[in-house]
C-alpha cells in the first residue's frame, strides 16, 4: 500500500494516478502540484510543479498516447497544461478564458482527441480542443448562473445500440455539469451544428451541487452520480442513452456531512463518495436497483 | 436611477438616451407610433407592442400566426387614428385596432391581392386611405370606409412590386417600384403611369418621396446606388443625382427633418445606417453638373454612421417629439433601428447633425404640427372596455412568469428584462466584464437568472412592485425543511440611493411563525438599509438571505479596508472575556461532525492571507465552493486512492483548542495580545456555527482574514514577535514530546481556558508541529472483493479455444479457484451445454431438443450480468459466442486444421450410405447458399474417428471456400436466397426411414437449426454491436490491468467473429474499423514483471518487454526495434500470416 504523508504544506485537493498507475499527481492549496513515481510500496517525489497563483483544485492526466501530459486548474482562474519531456516538466499551454476560479478540469475520452473540459465559478464551462496545428479553440458555454462546480465527460457511447444495426451508429458525445444553482445539466454535442446544446436539466438537490461524475461503464444504462452540499448523493440513470433520467438517492437519510466528491470505479460498479466528515464510503447497486454500502475508508 | 412613465413626451425617461432592447423571435418589420411612444414589431407569430418609455414592462402581444414572414407593418400616422396598425399577412393586409383586446384586435382584413403583399403605405393626408403592393404586380389603394375591395388598382403587368409610397404633398399621387423601375401613378389618371423612372441596374428595394418638394423622389437599389429623381421634369427618365455605395441598399429615405437622407445596406456596410446631407452635396452637384452632366454621380459621403449592430439592420425609423400646439419647429429626433441581431436600439441625435442637414430648429411654422396624445398601447385592453368609450384606462399589470397563474402574454418577463439595456452603447460582449447594474430592471433580470428557483409572480419595474415566491429554510423545528414564502417588495423611486431601501412584506403563512417572520423582515430591512446606504443594489443579497445563505453585511470589505475587526477587538475587554470562554465551551459541545472542517481550513490558510483579492475579483460574487480536504478517486487499476487532511484525526474541538494554544504560545511575551487573538479565534468559531458551514471559499477566508489582520496588528505592536516567531518554531520542534511549555503557559490564562486546555494539551504537543504544515496523507486501498471483475481471473481465463466447452470448463475451474461461485456455476452450465452441442451426444437430447438451449442460456446470462454490471463476464460470454461462431464459420482460419478436421463423416457406414452422404452434401449446397452450413456440418462431426469412406474435410472445406460465390450464383435462382433452411429441413426427412437406425435425422435437425441462424449463439445482429461494446470495454480494462496480450487475444476473437458477421451481412465496416484502430493506436510503454502478461516477439521470438507494436490487422506483436529492423527489409508480417502490417497502421505513431 502506498502511503504518502505530508506531501504538501497545505490541504490536498486532488490526487490522480496516471493510466499505468505509475505516476501520481497531487495538488494542493499550497499552489503546487507534485508528481510522484509509485512503485509497489515505494514512492518517490519526482517533481514539484509551480506556476499557479492560487490553490490548485484538480489535476487530470491525459491519455498516454498524447504523451505525458497533465492538466491542472486553480483558484487563479487558469488551466495549465504541463508536459514531461526527457524527464523535465514544463508548461506547454495556459488556458485563461475564465474570470473566476476553475473548479474542475477533465480530459475528454481519448477517442475525441486532445480535448479538455473545465468548469468555473464564473458560471461557464469551456471545452478546449488542442489541434494538431498547436492551436486551441475554446468553446465557452454559460452553464450555471452562479457558478459551475464540476463537469464530467460521458464515456464514448453510441446512439441506439439496440436499434437496427444496418444504420450507421452515431457517436454520442455528452458531458454533465453541476452548479451552484443546485442543478445538474446534461450537454450534448450536436454533430451538425458542431455546438454543445443543453440536453437535459436534472433538478434534485436543494443546495449547491459539488461534484458530478459520469460512470465510465458503457453498458446499456448510463449512470451519473451527483453529490451536493445538501448532504445527499443522487444517482441519475438513463436507459440506452435516451429517454428521461431516473433519479435514485443513494440513501434515504442524509449523509452526516456535506459531500465533496464522487468517483466511479473503472468498470462503473462501485461509487466512492467523500465528504466533510473526512470519510470515504463505497456504494454498490444491488439487483433491485437500490444502492447499498460496500465499504468505508477512514484513516 | 429609476424608470417612471410619463404622459408627456418631455418626461420620457428614454428619449435622448441610448437604449438597447433584445427581442428574440424573428421579427422582420418595425413601425413607430406617431406620438413616438410605442414601437410595433411584427413577426410570423404576431405583433409586439413595446412601450419605449417603459422598456422593462413586457410587450403586448397580438397573436397572429402566419406561414409567411411579415413584409411590412405600419402604424397609422394620423392623430385621428392613433390606434391603427396595418400589417401584412401573406396576400392580405390586416388592420389592427389597438383599443380592442388582443384577441379581437383585427378590425379589417384587406383581401385583394392574389400573392404576397410586399409593402403597405398609409396615405399621409387621408387617414382612411392606404396603398398596398404585391408580388402579383398590382398596386391597390384602399379606402377603409369600404374595405371590401380596393378603390384603385394598377399594375405594370410585368414585374412584381417591391414598394409603394404616397406622395406627401399630393394625396392623389403614389409611386411603386417594380424590378429596376419606379412608376409614378396618379389616382385620377387610371392605370397609365404618370412617369416611369428607369435607370437602375438592379431591382429597386426602396423608394421615398421628398417630404417638402412634392415632385422629388429617391430610389435605392441592389445595384448599390441611390438615385434622386424629379418626375415632373417633363417625364424625364433621367435621374438628377446618383450616389454610389459599395453595398446593395435595402432602404433609403429622406430625413423627416432638414435636407438629408439615410440609407442602410442589405448586406455588408458594417451593419450600419448612414446619414447623408443633401445640402452640401447639392452644391457640389451643382458645380459638377455645370461641368459634366454625367458626373452627377457621387460617392456616398456620410455625415454620420450609426454603427453598432452585429447583424444587418432590418429597418430604421425616426422617433420624434415636439411641444404641444407649438408654432415653432422644436422637433427632436431619435433614430430607432431594428436589426437581425434581434436588438432594437435607440440612437440619440446631436445638434451638430441637425446643423449638418440644415435643420433649423425653432423656425416658425406655417401650420401647426399635428398633436398626438402621448400614450401607450402597450397595455392589454379588456373586452369589457368597449372601444366605444375612448378612454383607455390603465389596466393593472397581471404579468406572470412561471407561476401557475394564467399568463396572458406568454412572454417570459425575466427574459424580456434581461434584454433591456439602457445607457449602454455597447452590449457587454466581453466575457470578463462584470455586468454592472444600471437600474432596477437589470437588477431583477440579473437575480431572476441567478436564482432559477425563485418565482417572480409579478414584476413591475415602473411602479417598483415585485412579488416573488421561494422556498427558504425557515422552519423552526427542522432546519432542513423548506418553507414556502410569498414576498412582496416595494421599491421606491429613488432606489438604490441612500435612504430608499426597498420595503418588504411577507404573506401570512401557516408554516411560518410570527417570530421568524419578524426576524426575517428585520434582517431584510437591515440588509436593505446597509446596502442602499452605500447606494448599492440589495435585492440579490436579500434573496441570498431568504434562501438561507450568508449575506455579506460588511460592505466596507469590498470598498476599502477599514480596521473593522480592530475596532471590535478594541471594544472587547476582560469583562467580556469569561463569557467568551463559555461560548467556546458551548461550541465544544454542540459542534458535531455536522460541521465540516472549516476550522482546519481557515487555520491552515493563515499563512497565505494575500490570496485574498489576488485576482482582482469582487469577492462578493466569488462563488468558488469551499475546497475539499479529503477525497477518494478510483485508479485505473482498480485501487482506491484516498487522501485525508490529517493522519490521526483528533477531535475537532481539540484541533480548535490546539490552534488556540499555538496562537497563545506565539505571543506569550505579551499577554495583553492574547485577548485579541483568542477573541478572533472565537470569532471564527462563532461564524462557523451560526452560519452553518459556509459554502463559499471566500467565506472561509474572510473569517480567516480577520485572523490574519489581527496577527498583523500583533506584529505591528510588537516588533519582536516577528523575529521570535521563527525561533519559536524551531524551538517548538525541539520541544516536541515535552509539554512543559504548555504547562508553563497555562497559568497565564484565565481559569476557564486552563481547564479546557488541560484536557487536550498532550494531544497538542504531539501534533503541534504538524498543524503548522497541515498534515495530509495519501493512501491507496484495494477493494478487489467488491469488483465483479478480477485481474486474476483475467490472467487465467482462456479466451480462445477451438472447443468452447473446454474453454468454459477451464474458466469454471479458474473461477472456482478464486471463490467466484456464481461465475463458476455459470461456466459449468455453459461448458455442459457446449459439450452437449459439440458431441452431438444422443444422451443429451434434452438440450438438443431445445435448440434454443444454449442460445437462451447465454442470453439470460448476459441479461443477468448486465444487471450486475459485470463487464468481465459479459465480455467473456460474448467471447464464447464469438468462439462458437468462429469455430462454425471459419475453422481453417484460426485453428490447426490437420487435427480437428480429419474426417467429415464418422459414422460406421456401409457402402450403401455413400450416396446418401453425397446427397446430403449436395442438398446443403443447394439448399442453403451460406458457406457456414458446411462448416457447421463439419464441426458437428468432428469427434468421430477417421474412416476410409469419409471425405477429407480439407477438400470439402476448400471446395466450400473456393467456390462459394459460384455456388451462390448457381443456386440462388431456384429458391429464396436466405433463411430457406426449411427447405433443407424437409429434404432430410425424406431420408428418415433410411437413416433411422443411426438417428441421422436428429443430427441433421440440430445442424439445420443452426443453419436457420448461422450466427448460432449470438442471438441477432443488434447484439453483435452490444457484444462488441462489452468486449471493447473489457479490452480497455485488460489493458489497464497490464494484460496487453490477453487483450489482443480478446480483440482477435471479437474481430474475427465480427468480420465474419460483417462479411456475411455486408455490414457497414465502420465499427470494425473503430475497434481495429483502437487496437493499434496505443503504444505500450511500460513494463511488467509478470511474464504471463506479455507474449513473444514474432521476429526474434524473445519475450516482449518494453515497447512493442501490435498490428491492427493480424494482432501479431513485435519489439519496437525488431519492427524497425524487419520492416526495413520485409514486406509481410514476420509471423508469416501474410498480413501487410504497415498498411494497417503507421509504424511511427
Amino acid at each position: 500500500m502506498v502511503s504518502i504523508t505530508n506531501a504538501h504544506n497545505d490541504l490536498i485537493h486532488d490526487a490522480v494516478l496516471d493510466y499505468y498507475g505509475k505516476r501520481l499527481a497531487t495538488c494542493s492549496s499550497d499552489k503546487t502540484i507534485k508528481i510522484f513515481e509509485v512503485e509497489g510500496e515505494n514512492h518517490k517525489l519526482i517533481d514539484t510543479l509551480v506556476g499557479h497563483e492560487g490553490p490548485v483544485w484538480r489535476v487530470d492526466w491525459a491519455h498516454p498516447k498524447f504523451g505525458t501530459i497533465l492538466a491542472s486548474c486553480s483558484y487563479d482562474g487558469k488551466v495549465i497544461i504541463w508536459k514531461e519531456e526527457n524527464g523535465k516538466w514544463s508548461q506547454i499551454a495556459t488556458h485563461a478564458v475564465h474570470s473566476a476560479s476553475v473548479n474542475s478540469v477533465q480530459w475528454a475520452p481519448h477517442e475525441y482527441g486532445v480535448m479538455l473540459l473545465a468548469a468555473s465559478s464564473d458560471g461557464k464551462v469551456s471545452i478546449i480542443e488542442f489541434k494538431e496545428t498547436g492551436t486551441s479553440t475554446p468553446i465557452v458555454i454559460d452553464a450555471h448562473a452562479i457558478g459551475v462546480n464540476s463537469a464530467c465527460w460521458a464515456p464514448v457511447s453510441y446512439q441506439d445500440v439496440e436499434s437496427d444495426s444496418s444504420k450507421p451508429t452515431k457517436e454520442l458525445r455528452r458531458f454533465v455539469t453541476g452548479g451552484a444553482d443546485n442543478l445538474v445539466k446534461i450537454w450534448k454535442y450536436d454533430n451538425d451544428t458542431q455546438l454543445y446544446v443543453l440536453e437535459d436539466t436534472l433538478n434534485g438537490h436543494s443546495d449547491w451541487v459539488r461534484d458530478v461524475s459520469w460512470s465510465p461503464s458503457v453498458l446499456l444504462r448510463s449512470y451519473i452520480a451527483s453529490v451536493s452540499q445538501d448532504r445527499t448523493c443522487v444517482i441519475w440513470s438513463q436507459e440506452n442513452n435516451k429517454g428521461p433520467w431516473k433519479k435514485t438517492e443513494v440513501q434515504q437519510d442524509k449523509f452526516p456531512d456535506v459531500l465533496w466528491r464522487a468517483s466511479w470505479s473503472l468498470s462503473g460498479n462501485i461509487l466512492a463518495l467523500s465528504g466533510g466528515d473526512n470519510k470515504v464510503t463505497l456504494w454498490k447497486e444491488n439487483l433491485t436497483g437500490n444502492w447499498e454500502p460496500a465499504g468505508e475508508v477512514q484513516q | 436611477m429609476s424608470i417612471r412613465q410619463a404622459d408627456d413626451p418631455y418626461q420620457s425617461s428614454t428619449f435622448g438616451k441610448s437604449l438597447t432592447l433584445k427581442v428574440d423571435g424573428g421579427f422582420n418589420a418595425i413601425s413607430i407610433n406617431p406620438s413616438a411612444r410605442d414601437v410595433v414589431l411584427a413577426s410570423r407569430q404576431g405583433l409586439y407592442i413595446i412601450d419605449l418609455d417603459d422598456p422593462f414592462s413586457p410587450p403586448r402581444w397580438l397573436h397572429h400566426e402566419t406561414p409567411w414572414q411579415v413584409a411590412d407593418v405600419q402604424w397609422s400616422p394620423h392623430p385621428a387614428k392613433p390606434y391603427w396598425i396595418v400589417s401584412t399577412s401573406n396576400q392580405k393586409a390586416i388592420i389592427w385596432n389597438l383599443t380592442r383586446s388582443s384577441s379581437n384586435a383585427i378590425e379589417y382584413a384587406l383581401h385583394g391581392h392574389t400573392r404576397a403583399i410586399t409593402d403597405i403605405n398609409f396615405n399621409p393626408q387621408q387617414p382612411d386611405i392606404l396603398a398596398t403592393c404585391s408580388v402579383d404586380t398590382y398596386v391597390h389603394a384602399w379606402d377603409l370606409r369600404s374595405p371590401k375591395r380596393p378603390f384603385y388598382s394598377t399594375s405594370p403587368w410585368r414585374s412584381s412590386a417591391s414598394q409603394v409610397k404616397w406622395n406627401f404633398k399630393d394625396s392623389n399621387i403614389l409611386a411603386s417600384s417594380h424590378d429596376n423601375d419606379v412608376f409614378i401613378w396618379d389616382l385620377r389618371n387610371g392605370s397609365t403611369p404618370l412617369s416611369k423612372l428607369e435607370g437602375h441596374q438592379s431591382s429597386v428595394n426602396s423608394i421615398d418621396f421628398n417630404r417638402t418638394r412634392g415632385s422629388e423622389i429617391m430610389s435605392s437599389s441592389n445595384d448599390g446606388t441611390v438615385k434622386f429623381w424629379n418626375y415632373q421634369s417633363g417625364g424625364s427618365t433621367e435621374s438628377t443625382r446618383t450616389v454610389r455605395t459599395d453595398f446593395p441598399i435595402w432602404r433609403g429615405r429622406y430625413l423627416p427633418f432638414g435636407n438629408g437622407y439615410c440609407v442602410m445596406p442589405m448586406v455588408g456596410g458594417e451593419n450600419s445606417v448612414y446619414m447623408m446631407s443633401l445640402e452640401q452635396s447639392n452644391d457640389d452637384a451643382g458645380e459638377t453638373k455645370s461641368n459634366n452632366s454625367s458626373s452627377n454621380s457621387t460617392k456616398l459621403q456620410p455625415i454620420y454612421t450609426f454603427k453598432g449592430h452585429s447583424d444587418r439592420v432590418i429597418d430604421f425609423l425616426w422617433r420624434s417629439r415636439h411641444s404641444y400646439d407649438t408654432m415653432v419647429d422644436d422637433r427632436e429626433f431619435e433614430l430607432v433601428t431594428w436589426s437581425k441581431d434581434c436588438s432594437l436600439r435607440l440612437w440619440s441625435m446631436s445638434d451638430i447633425l441637425y446643423d449638418k442637414v440644415n435643420f433649423e430648429r425653432n423656425k416658425r411654422l406655417e401650420e401647426k404640427l399635428p398633436n398626438y396624445e402621448y400614450m401607450t398601447y402597450n397595455r392589454e385592453v379588456h373586452d369589457t372596455m368597449n372601444s366605444d368609450d375612448n378612454e383607455y384606462k390603465r389596466i393593472k399589470e397581471t404579468f406572470v412568469t412561471t407561476s401557475g397563474l394564467k399568463n396572458m402574454n406568454n412572454i417570459d418577463h425575466l427574459n424580456w428584462l434581461s434584454g433591456v439595456r439602457m445607457n449602454d452603447q455597447h452590449t457587454p460582449d466581453d466575457l470578463f466584464e462584470q455586468p454592472k447594474l444600471h437600474n432596477l430592471g437589470e437588477e431583477v433580470s440579473a437575480i431572476g437568472h441567478k436564482f432559477p428557483k425563485v418565482v417572480f409572480e409579478k414584476i413591475s419595474v415602473s411602479t417598483g412592485e415585485i412579488l416573488l415566491t421561494l422556498n427558504g429554510p425557515w422552519s423552526e423545528n427542522n432546519p432542513d425543511e423548506y418553507i414556502f414564502l410569498r414576498i412582496e417588495i416595494n421599491v421606491p423611486a429613488h432606489y438604490p440611493h441612500r435612504g430608499n431601501p426597498p420595503m418588504f412584506n411577507i404573506e401570512e403563512n401557516g408554516n411560518l411563525t410570527d417570530a421568524t417572520k419578524q426576524e426575517i423582515l428585520t434582517q431584510l430591512n437591515e440588509i436593505g438599509k446597509v446596502y442602499t446606504d452605500e447606494d448599492l443594489y440589495c435585492l440579490e443579497q436579500c434573496l441570498h438571505y431568504l434562501l438561507g445563505e450568508k449575506v455579506n453585511m460588511d460592505l466596507n470589505d469590498n470598498i476599502n479596508e477599514p480596521l473593522f475587526f480592530l475596532d471590535v477587538a478594541n471594544s472587547v475587554n476582560f469583562d467580556e472575556f469569561s463569557s467568551m470562554s463559555e461560548s467556546i465551551e458551548s461550541v465544544e459541545s454542540t459542534e458535531s461532525s455536522m460541521d465540516s472542517g472549516n476550522n482546519v481550513f481557515t487555520n491552515t490558510f493563515d499563512e497565505s492571507p494575500e490570496t485574498r483579492n489576488t485576482f482582482g475579483r469582487n469577492l462578493a460574487f466569488d462563488s468558488t465552493p469551499v475546497p475539499n480536504e479529503c477525497g477518494a478517486i478510483w485508479t485505473p487499476s482498480g485501487k482506491l486512492l484516498c487522501f485525508f487532511s490529517t493522519e490521526n484525526k483528533p477531535d475537532r474541538k481539540q484541533k480548535h483548542f490546539l490552534k488556540l494554544t499555538r496562537d497563545n504560545l506565539m505571543i506569550k511575551d505579551e499577554p495583553k495580545q492574547e485577548t485579541r487573538v483568542l477573541y478572533d479565534d472565537d470569532q471564527i468559531e462563532y461564524q462557523n456555527t451560526t452560519n452553518n458551514r459556509p459554502k463559499r471559499y471566500v467565506d472561509t477566508f474572510s473569517a480567516n482574514d480577520s485572523k490574519s489582520r489581527t496577527t498583523d496588528v500583533t506584529s505591528d505592536r510588537d516588533s519582536t514577535s516577528d523575529d521570535s516567531f521563527g525561533s519559536f518554531v524551531d524551538d517548538w520542534n525541539d520541544i516536541v514530546g515535552n509539554d512543559i511549555v504548555v504547562r508553563t503557559r497555562i497559568p497565564t490564562l484565565l481559569g476557564n481556558f486552563a481547564k479546557s486546555f488541560g484536557s487536550v494539551h498532550s494531544e497538542s504537543v504531539k501534533t503541534g508541529d504538524s498543524s503548522r504544515t497541515a498534515k495530509n496523507i495519501i493512501i491507496t486501498k484495494e477493494f478487489y472483493s467488491l469488483f465483479q471483475e478480477d485481474k486474476r481471473l483475467a490472467l487465467e481465463y482462456e479466451i480462445m479455444n477451438e472447443h468452447p466447452d473446454e474453454m468454459a470448463r477451464h474458466n469454471a475451474l479458474v473461477a472456482e479457484k478464486y471463490g467466484y461461485e456464481e461465475i463458476s456455476h455459470c461456466w459449468q452450465i455453459l461448458s455442459d451445454l457446449l459439450l452437449a452441442e459439440r458431441e452431438q451426444s444422443f444422451t443429451s437430447f434434452i438440450w438438443n431438443n431445445n435448440p434454443l438451449g444454449i442460445r437462451w442460456f447465454i442470453k439470460e446470462a448476459i441479461k443477468h450480468f448486465e444487471k450486475e454490471n459485470n463487464i468481465q463476464m459479459l465480455a467473456m460470454l460474448c467471447c464464447v459466442a464469438a468462439n462458437l461462431y468462429i469455430s462454425k464459420m471459419n475453422p481453417v482460419d484460426i485453428y490447426n486444421v490437420q487435427e480437428s478436421y480429419e474426417s467429415l463423416v464418422t459414422f460406421e457406414l456401409d457402402d450403401e450410405h455413400d450416396p446418401w452422404r453425397n446427397e446430403v452434401y449436395s442438398q446443403f449446397s443447394v439448399g442453403n447458399t451460406i458457406q457456414s452450413q458446411n462448416d457447421s456440418f463439419i464441426k458437428s462431426k468432428l469427434l468421430y474417428p477417421h474412416d476410409n469412406y469419409s471425405i477429407r474435410s480439407d477438400e470439402m472445406v476448400n471446395n466450400a471456400l473456393q467456390t462459394p460465390t459460384a455456388r451462390i450464383a448457381n443456386n440462388r435462382p431456384p429458391m429464396p436466397p436466405k433463411r430457406n433452411s426449411n427447405i433443407g429441413l424437409q429434404t432430410p426427412t425424406l431420408h428418415r426411414g433410411k437413416a433411422a437406425q443411426v438417428n441421422i435425422e436428429l443430427i441433421e435437425d440440430d445442424v439445420l437449426e443452426s443453419f436457420k441462424n448461422p450466427v448460432g449463439n449470438i442471438p441477432d445482429s443488434a447484439d453483435i454491436k452490444k457484444c462488441q461494446l462489452y468486449i471493447y470495454q473489457y479490452a480497455k480494462l485488460l489493458f489497464k490491468w497490464g494484460l496487453p496480450y490477453k487483450r489482443v487475444e480478446l480483440l482477435k476473437v471479437s474481430i474475427q467473429a465480427i468480420t465474419e458477421h460483417f462479411h456475411e451481412e455486408s455490414f457497414d465496416l465502420e465499427d470494425l474499423n473503430r475497434v481495429n484502430n483502437n487496437t493499434i493506436e496505443i503504444r505500450w510503454v511500460s513494463t511488467y514483471d509478470d511474464d504471463k502478461t506479455v507474449g513473444n516477439c514474432n521476429y526474434c521470438n524473445l519475450k516482449i518487454k518494453g515497447s512493442m507494436y501490435v498490428c491492427g490487422g493480424c494482432q501479431h506483436v513485435l519489439h519496437t526495434d525488431c519492427a524497425n529492423e524487419w520492416w526495413a527489409i520485409g514486406n509481410e508480417c514476420p509471423s508469416g500470416c501474410g498480413c501487410h502490417c504497415p498498411d494497417q497502421y503507421n509504424l511511427s505513431s
